[in-house]
């Protein structure tokens, strides 16, 4: 079993501390993701343990064997380095380049022999690189050119493999390829990988932990459920952001959300009557421009309803395939009293959420400005024996402004919002008789308290 | 060609590249025997093949000794076979100088003067022509021209060594700027000293464009165990340089003492720069184009490079030094004009040819 432990690590560049008291451990088949943001220590903690910079403190031990106690070419037996990007100085062929990882086993006089050329091969149709072969490195593509990397890594035959941010400058198809082949070898030729990595959901998916750094110390280390939360990276990245199980690898993934823009004045509320995804778009584009946003009545699960989840917009919902209740009608009617405008989107109207239009006509009747978005004909998507047609022409007789394309509806709010009272929607002040019809999804506010 | 031929054709590698040794060797003799016919007094080969050999132990029972004149036998021996040797061992140091610093470096852009061993060497040289003339001491059997040059290119290449160190490490960047700083620093000494020395100005012009008029058995034997012996002792490292070409990091997570093994090759190709251009003087373009051009035909690797690159300078700076001899009459053209004539477009043309950029 080989072991890697970092012990008490601590780098500086004169007075400045770049990583301070690390201690680690890995074993075989590890595969470790680095995160942190810039200027964390993620690429200084991969110096120290490549050898390249000797810490002012504390060791590597491989093996118990102290590496900095240890030759150079001797250290090169065990493990090797896939650099961020290979600037290489001469137009040497891919299998040049590979052969170079044998160097560590040769003698100085050596020629490669048979069983290097094995070595070679083999760590060439590994990375599926062996018809690039006699290619100059040079003139091959990023893709091809890492994985080139990767086979003169292997070629070392190394029980430890450090990546340093190598995705670098790759595709998403080469991403995951280079990913794909990685994690197989971690598994199954038990290496120990650590890789410096900036995508989270590449952690997610392909490494078994991870270690977090922030401002030079570690921040979390271990398994990624423990690593990966929302509260890390927010405390990390100063990104808010939802962390999910993928439905399809099983793996965490993380939506980070574009960070909040404090700096707007609180503007007045908005209310969505929206569905099916036609008010994601809208609902993303207000809250940016500072709006208050709520929405209703939303099936769970409908698109518009993980959206609103996502911003931490307040909803009136209704269980999924169900239509609106009574009930939920007047808790959106509440809802709706709250807000300065009210926003009807293209959704396709049936007898489920015909209730949703008779609540925008009477929020019409009260003064509410409302905005109808007239994107698709009603005739189209109106599925009630034409009610909600007939709805739509009065909401237009009692003066709905009727909007052709979504996109214009920020830029007429934002032209007239000033024009209308303040909103003083806030999740406390929603009348105690509605507060069970009422989901509101937290703030983070409420979240912090 | 199928990936399997390409393995073939590694495994054979070793035989090639001796082969391709061999046969280069083979060639430089024969040029220099072609080479020791050109000239002003004609002299038939039979006449040359006798005059060597009669200087070869066991084989000269076998020739006649008076079947050559005593005055065509000293052209030979004593005028053009060592001006022919000088231009060899000067081209093989070079040229293999230009391999080592190309190589340490990372670029092919790199020659054997970039650490300004040419400049250094023209400095002492001008130095020892304006003041030690008078003294005009023979030291070790070398003329006190040549030391004083020897020692300005290695001190100057030292200078630039100790000023780029931050540390104990020597970045490359650093080098190659200090380099040409002291280059030009030292060429505006050489104006003003230029400016002063009158008379003595031609013979300082001739000597820094570069020749091989006043070659001496002497100064062969002095400078051809330098050379000799630095590539061999460079020959030590070429697996290293190869691994040096993918960065210092990737060479040291190969097994690379990368700071040694640069001291070491600095060292030794700067030895070897200064050693023959005490000699020759400056001759340009052998140690920049020369392994360029070997290893766009023989590919990079340092292990092939350098010894072809050696055998490849040699056999071109006696070409043009015979052609330097007979181009324009009587008067003789100095040797660097004609490699920098020779050498200039073809350059151009590789340049031109192969558009891809190089980096440090």
């Amino acid at each position: 079993m080989v072991i890697l432990s970092v012990d008490g690590v601590e780098c500086r560049y004169g007075s400045i501390k770049i990583l301070e008291n690390v201690s680690l451990t890995f074993k075989e088949g590890d595969f470790v993701g680095i995160l942190g943001p810039n200027g964390s220590g993620k690429s200084t903690l991969l110096k120290s343990i490549s050898r390249t910079l000797k810490p002012t403190k504390g060791t590597v031990l491989l093996d118990k064997a102290d590496i900095y106690a240890m030759k150079s070419v001797d250290l090169a037996k065990h493990m090797a380095i896939v650099p961020q990007e290979s600037n290489i100085g001469f137009s040497f062929t891919a299998l040049d380049i590979v052969l170079m990882g044998r160097n560590p086993h040769m003698k100085r006089f050596q020629m490669e022999s048979e069983k290097d050329m094995v070595i070679v091969r083999k760590a060439m149709k590994q990375t599926n690189t062996w018809h690039l072969a006699d290619r100059p490195i040079n003139e091959l593509s990023g893709g091809e050119k890492q994985r080139v990397v990767i086979a003169r890594a292997l070629a070392q035959e190394p029980r430890v493999l450090l990546l340093d941010e190598p995705l670098t400058h790759l595709d998403l198809i080469n991403q995951l390829e280079i990913m794909d082949l990685v994690r197989d070898l971690s598994e199954k030729e038990h290496l120990i990988v650590l890789a410096v990595l900036h995508d989270l959901n590449i952690v997610g998916r392909y490494c078994t932990s991870a270690i977090l750094l922030k401002d030079s110390c570690i921040y979390a280390a271990g398994p990624l459920d423990q690593v990966l939360t929302s509260a890390n990276i927010k405390s990390v990245f100063q990104v808010d952001a939802i962390v999910k199980k993928s439905p399809v690898t099983n793996s965490p993934y993380v939506i980070p959300l574009s960070p909040q823009k404090t700096s707007l004045e609180r503007k007045c509320a908005i209310h969505m009557i929206c569905g099916a995804g036609t008010g994601t778009l809208i609902m993303k584009a207000l809250v940016d421009e500072g709006y208050v946003v709520t929405a209703g009545v939303l099936n769970t699960l409908d698109t518009d309803y993980e959206t609103a989840e996502l911003l931490r917009i307040p909803t009136v919902t209704e269980a999924p395939f169900s239509p609106i209740t009574k009930e939920t009608k007047f808790a959106n009617l509440g809802m709706i009293n709250q807000a300065a405008i009210v926003v009807v989107t293209s959704v396709p109207f049936g007898f489920g959420n015909l209730s949703n239009l008779e609540a925008a006509l009477q929020a019409l009747k009260q003064g509410t400005r409302t905005y109808v978005i007239d994107e698709i004909p009603i005739e189209v998507r109106d599925f009630t024996n034409g009610r909600a047609a007939a709805m739509f022409a009065e909401l237009q007789k009692n003066g709905a402004i009727f909007i052709k394309h979504p996109s214009e509806l920020p830029t007429l709010v934002n032209a007239t919002h000033k024009s209308i009272e303040l909103c003083k929607l806030d999740q406390t002040e929603i009348p105690g008789h509605l507060k069970d019809a009422v989901k509101v999804v937290h703030s983070k506010k409420q979240e912090a308290k | 060609m199928s990936v399997d031929e390409v393995q073939k054709k590694y495994s054979k590698r070793p035989y090639r590249w001796k082969l391709i040794l061999l046969t280069l060797v083979a060639a430089l003799v024969l040029f220099i025997i072609l080479c020791l016919n050109v000239g002003f007094a004609p002299i038939s080969f039979s006449d040359i093949i006798t005059i060597i050999g009669k200087q070869v132990p066991f084989l000269n029972q076998y020739i006649n000794p008076s079947s050559v004149s005593v005055v065509n036998e000293a052209i030979i021996l004593q005028i053009r076979l060592p001006r022919i040797l000088a231009g060899a061992i000067v081209g093989a140091g070079l040229a293999a100088a230009g391999v080592m610093y190309q190589g340490i470096f990372r670029n092919p852009m790199a020659d054997s003067y970039l650490l300004g061993a040419s400049a250094g060497a023209s400095f002492g040289y001008t130095l020892a022509v304006l003041y030690g003339g008078t003294l005009a001491a023979n030291i070790l059997g070398m003329g006190l021209f040549q030391i004083v040059a020897f020692l300005g290119a290695v001190l100057t290449v030292f200078l630039v060594y100790f000023m780029s160190r931050v540390g104990n490490k020597v970045p490359i960047t650093t080098l190659l700027l200090s380099g040409i700083v002291v280059n030009i620093f030292i060429l505006s000494l050489q104006t003003v000293f230029e400016l002063r020395s009158g008379q003595a100005l031609m013979g300082i012009v001739a000597w820094i464009a570069g020749g091989f008029t006043n070659i001496t058995w002497t100064s062969i034997y002095t400078v051809f165990p330098v050379v000799l012996i630095g590539t061999v002792l460079a020959y030590f490292f070429t697996k290293d340089l190869n691994l040096l070409s993918m960065g210092d990091d990737t060479a040291q997570h190969l097994g690379v003492n990368t700071e040694r093994v640069r001291q070491i090759l600095l060292l030794l190709s700067s030895l070897v720069t200064a050693a023959v251009v005490s000699i020759s003087g400056i001759i340009g373009f052998v140690g920049l184009i020369i392994p360029h051009m070997t290893r766009l035909i023989i590919g990079p690797d340092h292990r092939i490079l350098l010894p072809t690159s050696a055998i490849v300078g040699a056999i071109f700076l006696i070409l043009c030094d015979s052609l330097a001899r007979v181009a324009t009459g009587a008067s003789e053209l100095p040797v660097g004009v004609i490699t920098a004539m020779a050498g200039t477009p073809f350059f151009i043309y590789l340049l031109r040819k192969r558009k891809t950029s190089y980096s440090l």
